[in-house]
Formats: C-alpha cells, structure tokens, sequence
C-alpha cells in the first residue's frame, strides 16, 4: 500500500465498443489526457451515456482501454487493485451479510488479520456514522443508509484513490446534499485521491477541487474548471455569486452536448 | 428474465407473499391451529363414517384402527429394513441430485451458451412424468435401489439446475463488479458472492427437488421393486390388507411432512432477516 494520496495519470485514454446493433465501435471516451493530484478531488460531469462511468471503470481496472495508458501512483493500470477503492451507483450491499460483515467483507478477502478486519470495520462504520447499526441488515436500513455502508466498506480498505460512480445518484435531494457533506468531511480526514462521477453540477462544484466537463460520445474532456470556493465550505455557497459563476460556467458548455446527447438517443431509425 | 422455466419461477414467486405472511403477528400460530383442527375434523370424519358404515372398511378403515397399526408395524423389526431401503434411495438421491443440479446450474451460468443449448429439454422434462423411464432404468441397471436411485436423482436435479441457473442469472450486475473490484478470485466470487445471493432459488430449488425424489423414490418402489416402504404399500393392497396399507400411507405423509418442515425451518434460519 501506498498510503493516502496517490495521484492518477491518464494519457490519451480511448475505449470503443462493439455496437449493440452491429453497425460500427461505438466510442465512449476519446483522448482523455489529464491528471488527478494527490490527495485532490476531482468530478466529472456530463450529459447521460457520455461515458464517465466508463472512464471511471478503466480507471478502475475493471475495464481494459482501447488505448491509451493510466497511471496510479507511476504504476500503469492493468486490473483492479486493492490500493484502489470504488463505490458503485446501484446498491451494492449484500443481504445477506450485516452491516458490519459487509465491512469486513473485503478484508477478508485480502486475508487481513482478524484483529485488524474488526478495527477497521469499526474505524470505518464510526466514520461514516453507522455507529449503533453494525448488526442491522441491509433490508432494514434506507437507501440512504446503505450507500453509507457501501461507502464504509470502500475506506475499510483504506485505498489511497477513491472511485465514486454517482453514488448518490438513486437518493433523495436531502440525503445527497447530506452524503455530500460527509463524503467532503471523510475527504478532510482521510484525503485520498477522489474522482467523483455525477450528472448533478452543484454536487460537483459543492465537493471537489476541480471539475471535468464530458462532451457527449465520443466522451471527451471539453473543460476544465477549478472550484476557487473555501475548503470548508458548506451548503450555503449555492447562494454565493461564484457558485452560480461556476455553474453557468459549467452549464453552458453542458448544455449543448445535453442537446445533442438528446437528439441522438432519440433518433428514429431509418 | 424469461418465463421458460414455469416451476423454477412459480416455487420463487411465492416467495415473498410468504415472508410477508410471517410477518404479521400471531399468523403462525393460528395457521398451526387450523392445520391442527382441520386433521383433527377429517380424522373425527374419518372415524364416524367407518362405524356408521358410511362406506366399507376396505376402502377407508376407522382412524382408530390405523393408528394402533401403524405403532405396531414402526415397533416392529421387519419394518426397518423397508424403511432403511427407502431411506437410503431417499438420501442418495437427493445428495446426488442436489450436487449435479448445483454444478449444472453454476456450469450453465459460466457457459450460456451451452445452458441455452440445454434449457427447452429441461423445461420439457418438468412436465415428463420421469417415473415412466422407470421399465428402461430396470432393463439397463436391474430390479435394485440403483434404477430407483439413478431415477429420482434426474428428478431432483431438474428442478434444481433450473433455479439455480435461474437465480444465478438474477443476481444484480454490481455484485459481480464489487467481487471483481475487491479482487474476489473464481471461487471466492462463486461462493462468497454468487451463490449466497442465488440462494432464495436455490432453496426453492431444493424443496420442489426433495419433494420430487420423495414422490419417484415412493412411485417407482410401487410399481416394482422387492423391498421398500412403498413395495410394502402395493404388497399389503393386492392382499386386502387395508389397515396395514393406511399404516405405511401415514409412514410416508409423516416422512414427507417431516422433510418438508425441516426444509422451511433451515430456510428461515438461512435467509431471515435478508429481506424484510
């Protein structure tokens, strides 16, 4: 393990697929050459089906890319690594595990010593403030609640880069804003690497240090824009005159690929 | 999913109406009441209508004459080796059948291309009443335990295959991305992760499985065999021995209620708290 904060390199990331309906690779990402610091949190927004999740997958080491190389900590990508921890969209939490042995779970499976998979398990659910609901299942907590186990169970491993592929995504406007602030809070304590993946723009100006602005496919990077808010900042910059800069900023440049993303998804076939 | 496989989907369906069932307070108590009021009326049924003479004794004797027999023929010692007999079928052919509908089910799942090859003729072998390959068992391996057991064990393993391939393919994409994140190898993603999530089907799997291997174990020793509980039911019925007969029919419900109550009460124990 590398400790907290290894930085992530991609250089000219591509990935294509077979199309579904046999005409021609579909390019989901294209050309993506940037650089995620050490200890900085950086988002990626764009319009649905641009290919974010897919970037964050190759990152991942879940998906192979088509070309292109990345680098974690100097060390190229070929596969998942257990010094890389990621949180997925869908509820990922298994019912038949509770929550502390879904915790423990991948600590298990990298052998780690008994001792040492409870205190970590514990560290990590006080951490994200589970504390008093390690024997519940999954059934018997919220959606909410169990994006917070998935996100225990991720830093249970204590990864030096954390994935995020809109975690919050299925969840209602106040529990996001609230898992939000906890992810921005764990970030302060912990800093690892993040790269957060949403299609919500105040999300992303509200969490990281940097966003990415992703083109419709093939998904490229067609802005970069650094968030010069307060590091302690909290829900009330919405109201402040740079937020909504930032997110014009932002929105501008989205709305557009939205459009087009819009107008080719509903393509009559001819 | 598809709907290709009507019993591995039925015996899943029922799933959660029954656990929510459970959950209202009381309700288990008051369906044990009613199962036990509803056998105590048939058998107080049962008991009136052969002293009245509503009907002769061969065809149904009084409650209180099978009874006494039945206890008399379990404290018997010519009744073990029958009931040895067909327990062992029993047991092996669930072992087995389990086993190969468990690698079958897994095997179809990792290949689908094969498991689509084979799934029409499983599917159609539900619905093949399987104790009619009884004779072809019997030319090929000989009046012994082992065309019973060679049998039953296909019959149980239908079922099985089907829900477990069925559930194996249910299971939500991200738990297979999580096993692979967290590098999980073959086997730890198989046990650990794919089959505890299947394991809603695979029980229900199991129970239709059990029950299958009971019903062509009982069937098939009926028709022919030298020794079994269910010889002794086709034995006693061509010699007129009615009493005798209801005794082993009794035998057999007890078995089967047995099986089938230990089968939900590992269920609950496995699965509780999974989905509330």
């Amino acid at each position: 393990m590398s400790g907290p904060g290894s930085g992530v390199t991609l250089d000219d990331v591509r990935v294509a697929f077979a199309a579904r309906d046999g005409d021609g690779p579909v390019v989901a990402v294209d050309g993506v050459t940037q650089e995620i610091p050490a200890r900085g949190f950086v988002s990626v927004v764009g319009p649905s089906g641009c290919g974010k999740s897919t970037l964050l997958s190759v990152i991942a080491g879940l998906r192979g890319a088509t070309s292109g190389r990345v680098e974690i900590d100097g060390r190229t990508v070929s596969g998942p690594d257990r010094d890389v921890g990621v949180m997925f969209q869908e509820d990922s939490t298994l019912p038949w595990k509770n929550v502390t042995d879904n915790v423990r779970f991948p600590l298990q499976i990298a052998r780690l010593p008994r001792t040492e998979q409870a205190a970590r398990a514990q560290d990590a659910i006080d951490l994200v403030g589970l504390g008093g609901f390690e024997r519940r299942y999954p059934a018997e907590l919220s959606g909410g609640m169990r994006q917070r186990v998935a996100l225990a169970r991720t830093l249970a491993m204590r990864p030096s880069v954390l994935l995020m592929d809109e975690p919050f995504a299925a969840l209602d406007q106040q529990t996001r804003l609230l898992l939000g602030a906890e992810v921005r809070r764990i970030w302060g304590e912990t800093h690892q690497t993040v790269l957060f993946v949403t299609h919500d723009i105040s999300e992303a100006i509200l969490l990281s240090q940097q966003v990415w602005v992703m083109s419709y496919r093939p998904g490229t990077i067609i802005d970069v824009v650094d968030v010069d808010l307060p590091d302690d900042r909290d829900a009330s910059v919405v109201s402040t005159p740079r937020f909504n800069e930032l997110q014009n900023r932002i929105w501008e440049k989205l709305r557009a690929e939205s459009m087009r993303g819009f107008a080719q998804e509903n393509q009559v076939p001819a | 999913m598809s709907v290709r496989a009507p019993e591995a989907v039925a015996g899943t369906a029922r799933r959660p109406a029954v656990r929510r069932r459970r959950r209202r307070p009381g309700s288990g108590l008051v369906s044990a009441l009613a199962t036990v009021v509803l056998v105590v009326l048939a058998g107080a049924v049962a008991e009136v209508g052969a002293r009245a003479g509503w009907w002769t004794p061969d065809v149904l004797p009084a409650p209180s004459d099978i009874l006494p027999a039945t206890a008399q023929i379990v404290a018997a010692p010519e009744f073990w080796p029958d009931a040895l007999r067909t327990g062992t079928e029993l047991l092996l052919s669930c072992v087995f059948g389990v086993l190969a509908g468990l690698l079958l089910g897994v095997a179809f799942w990792k290949a689908p291309g094969v498991g689509r090859v084979f799934e029409p003729y499983l599917v159609s072998f539900y619905a093949v009443p399987l104790v009619l390959f009884y004779p072809i068992a019997i030319v090929l391996i000989g009046i012994n335990q082992w065309s019973v057991i060679v049998l039953a064990s296909i019959m149980t393993a239908i079922p099985m295959t089907l829900n477990t391939w069925t559930g194996l393919r249910a299971i939500p994409p991200v738990y297979l991305k999580l096993a692979a994140s967290i590098r999980c190898s073959r086997s730890q993603t198989l046990f650990r992760v794919a089959l505890p999530a299947a394991a809603p089907y695979v029980f229900a799997g199991l129970r239709l499985g059990v029950v299958y291997a009971l019903i062509g174990t009982v069937a098939m020793e009926f028709t022919t065999a030298q020794a079994g509980l269910g010889y002794q039911i086709r034995y006693l019925y061509e010699s007129f021995d009615a009493v005798g007969m209801y005794a082993y029919i009794l035998v057999i419900v007890a078995v089967s209620v047995l099986l089938t109550a230990v089968l939900e009460i590992a269920e609950r124990l496995l699965l509780r708290r999974r989905d509330a």
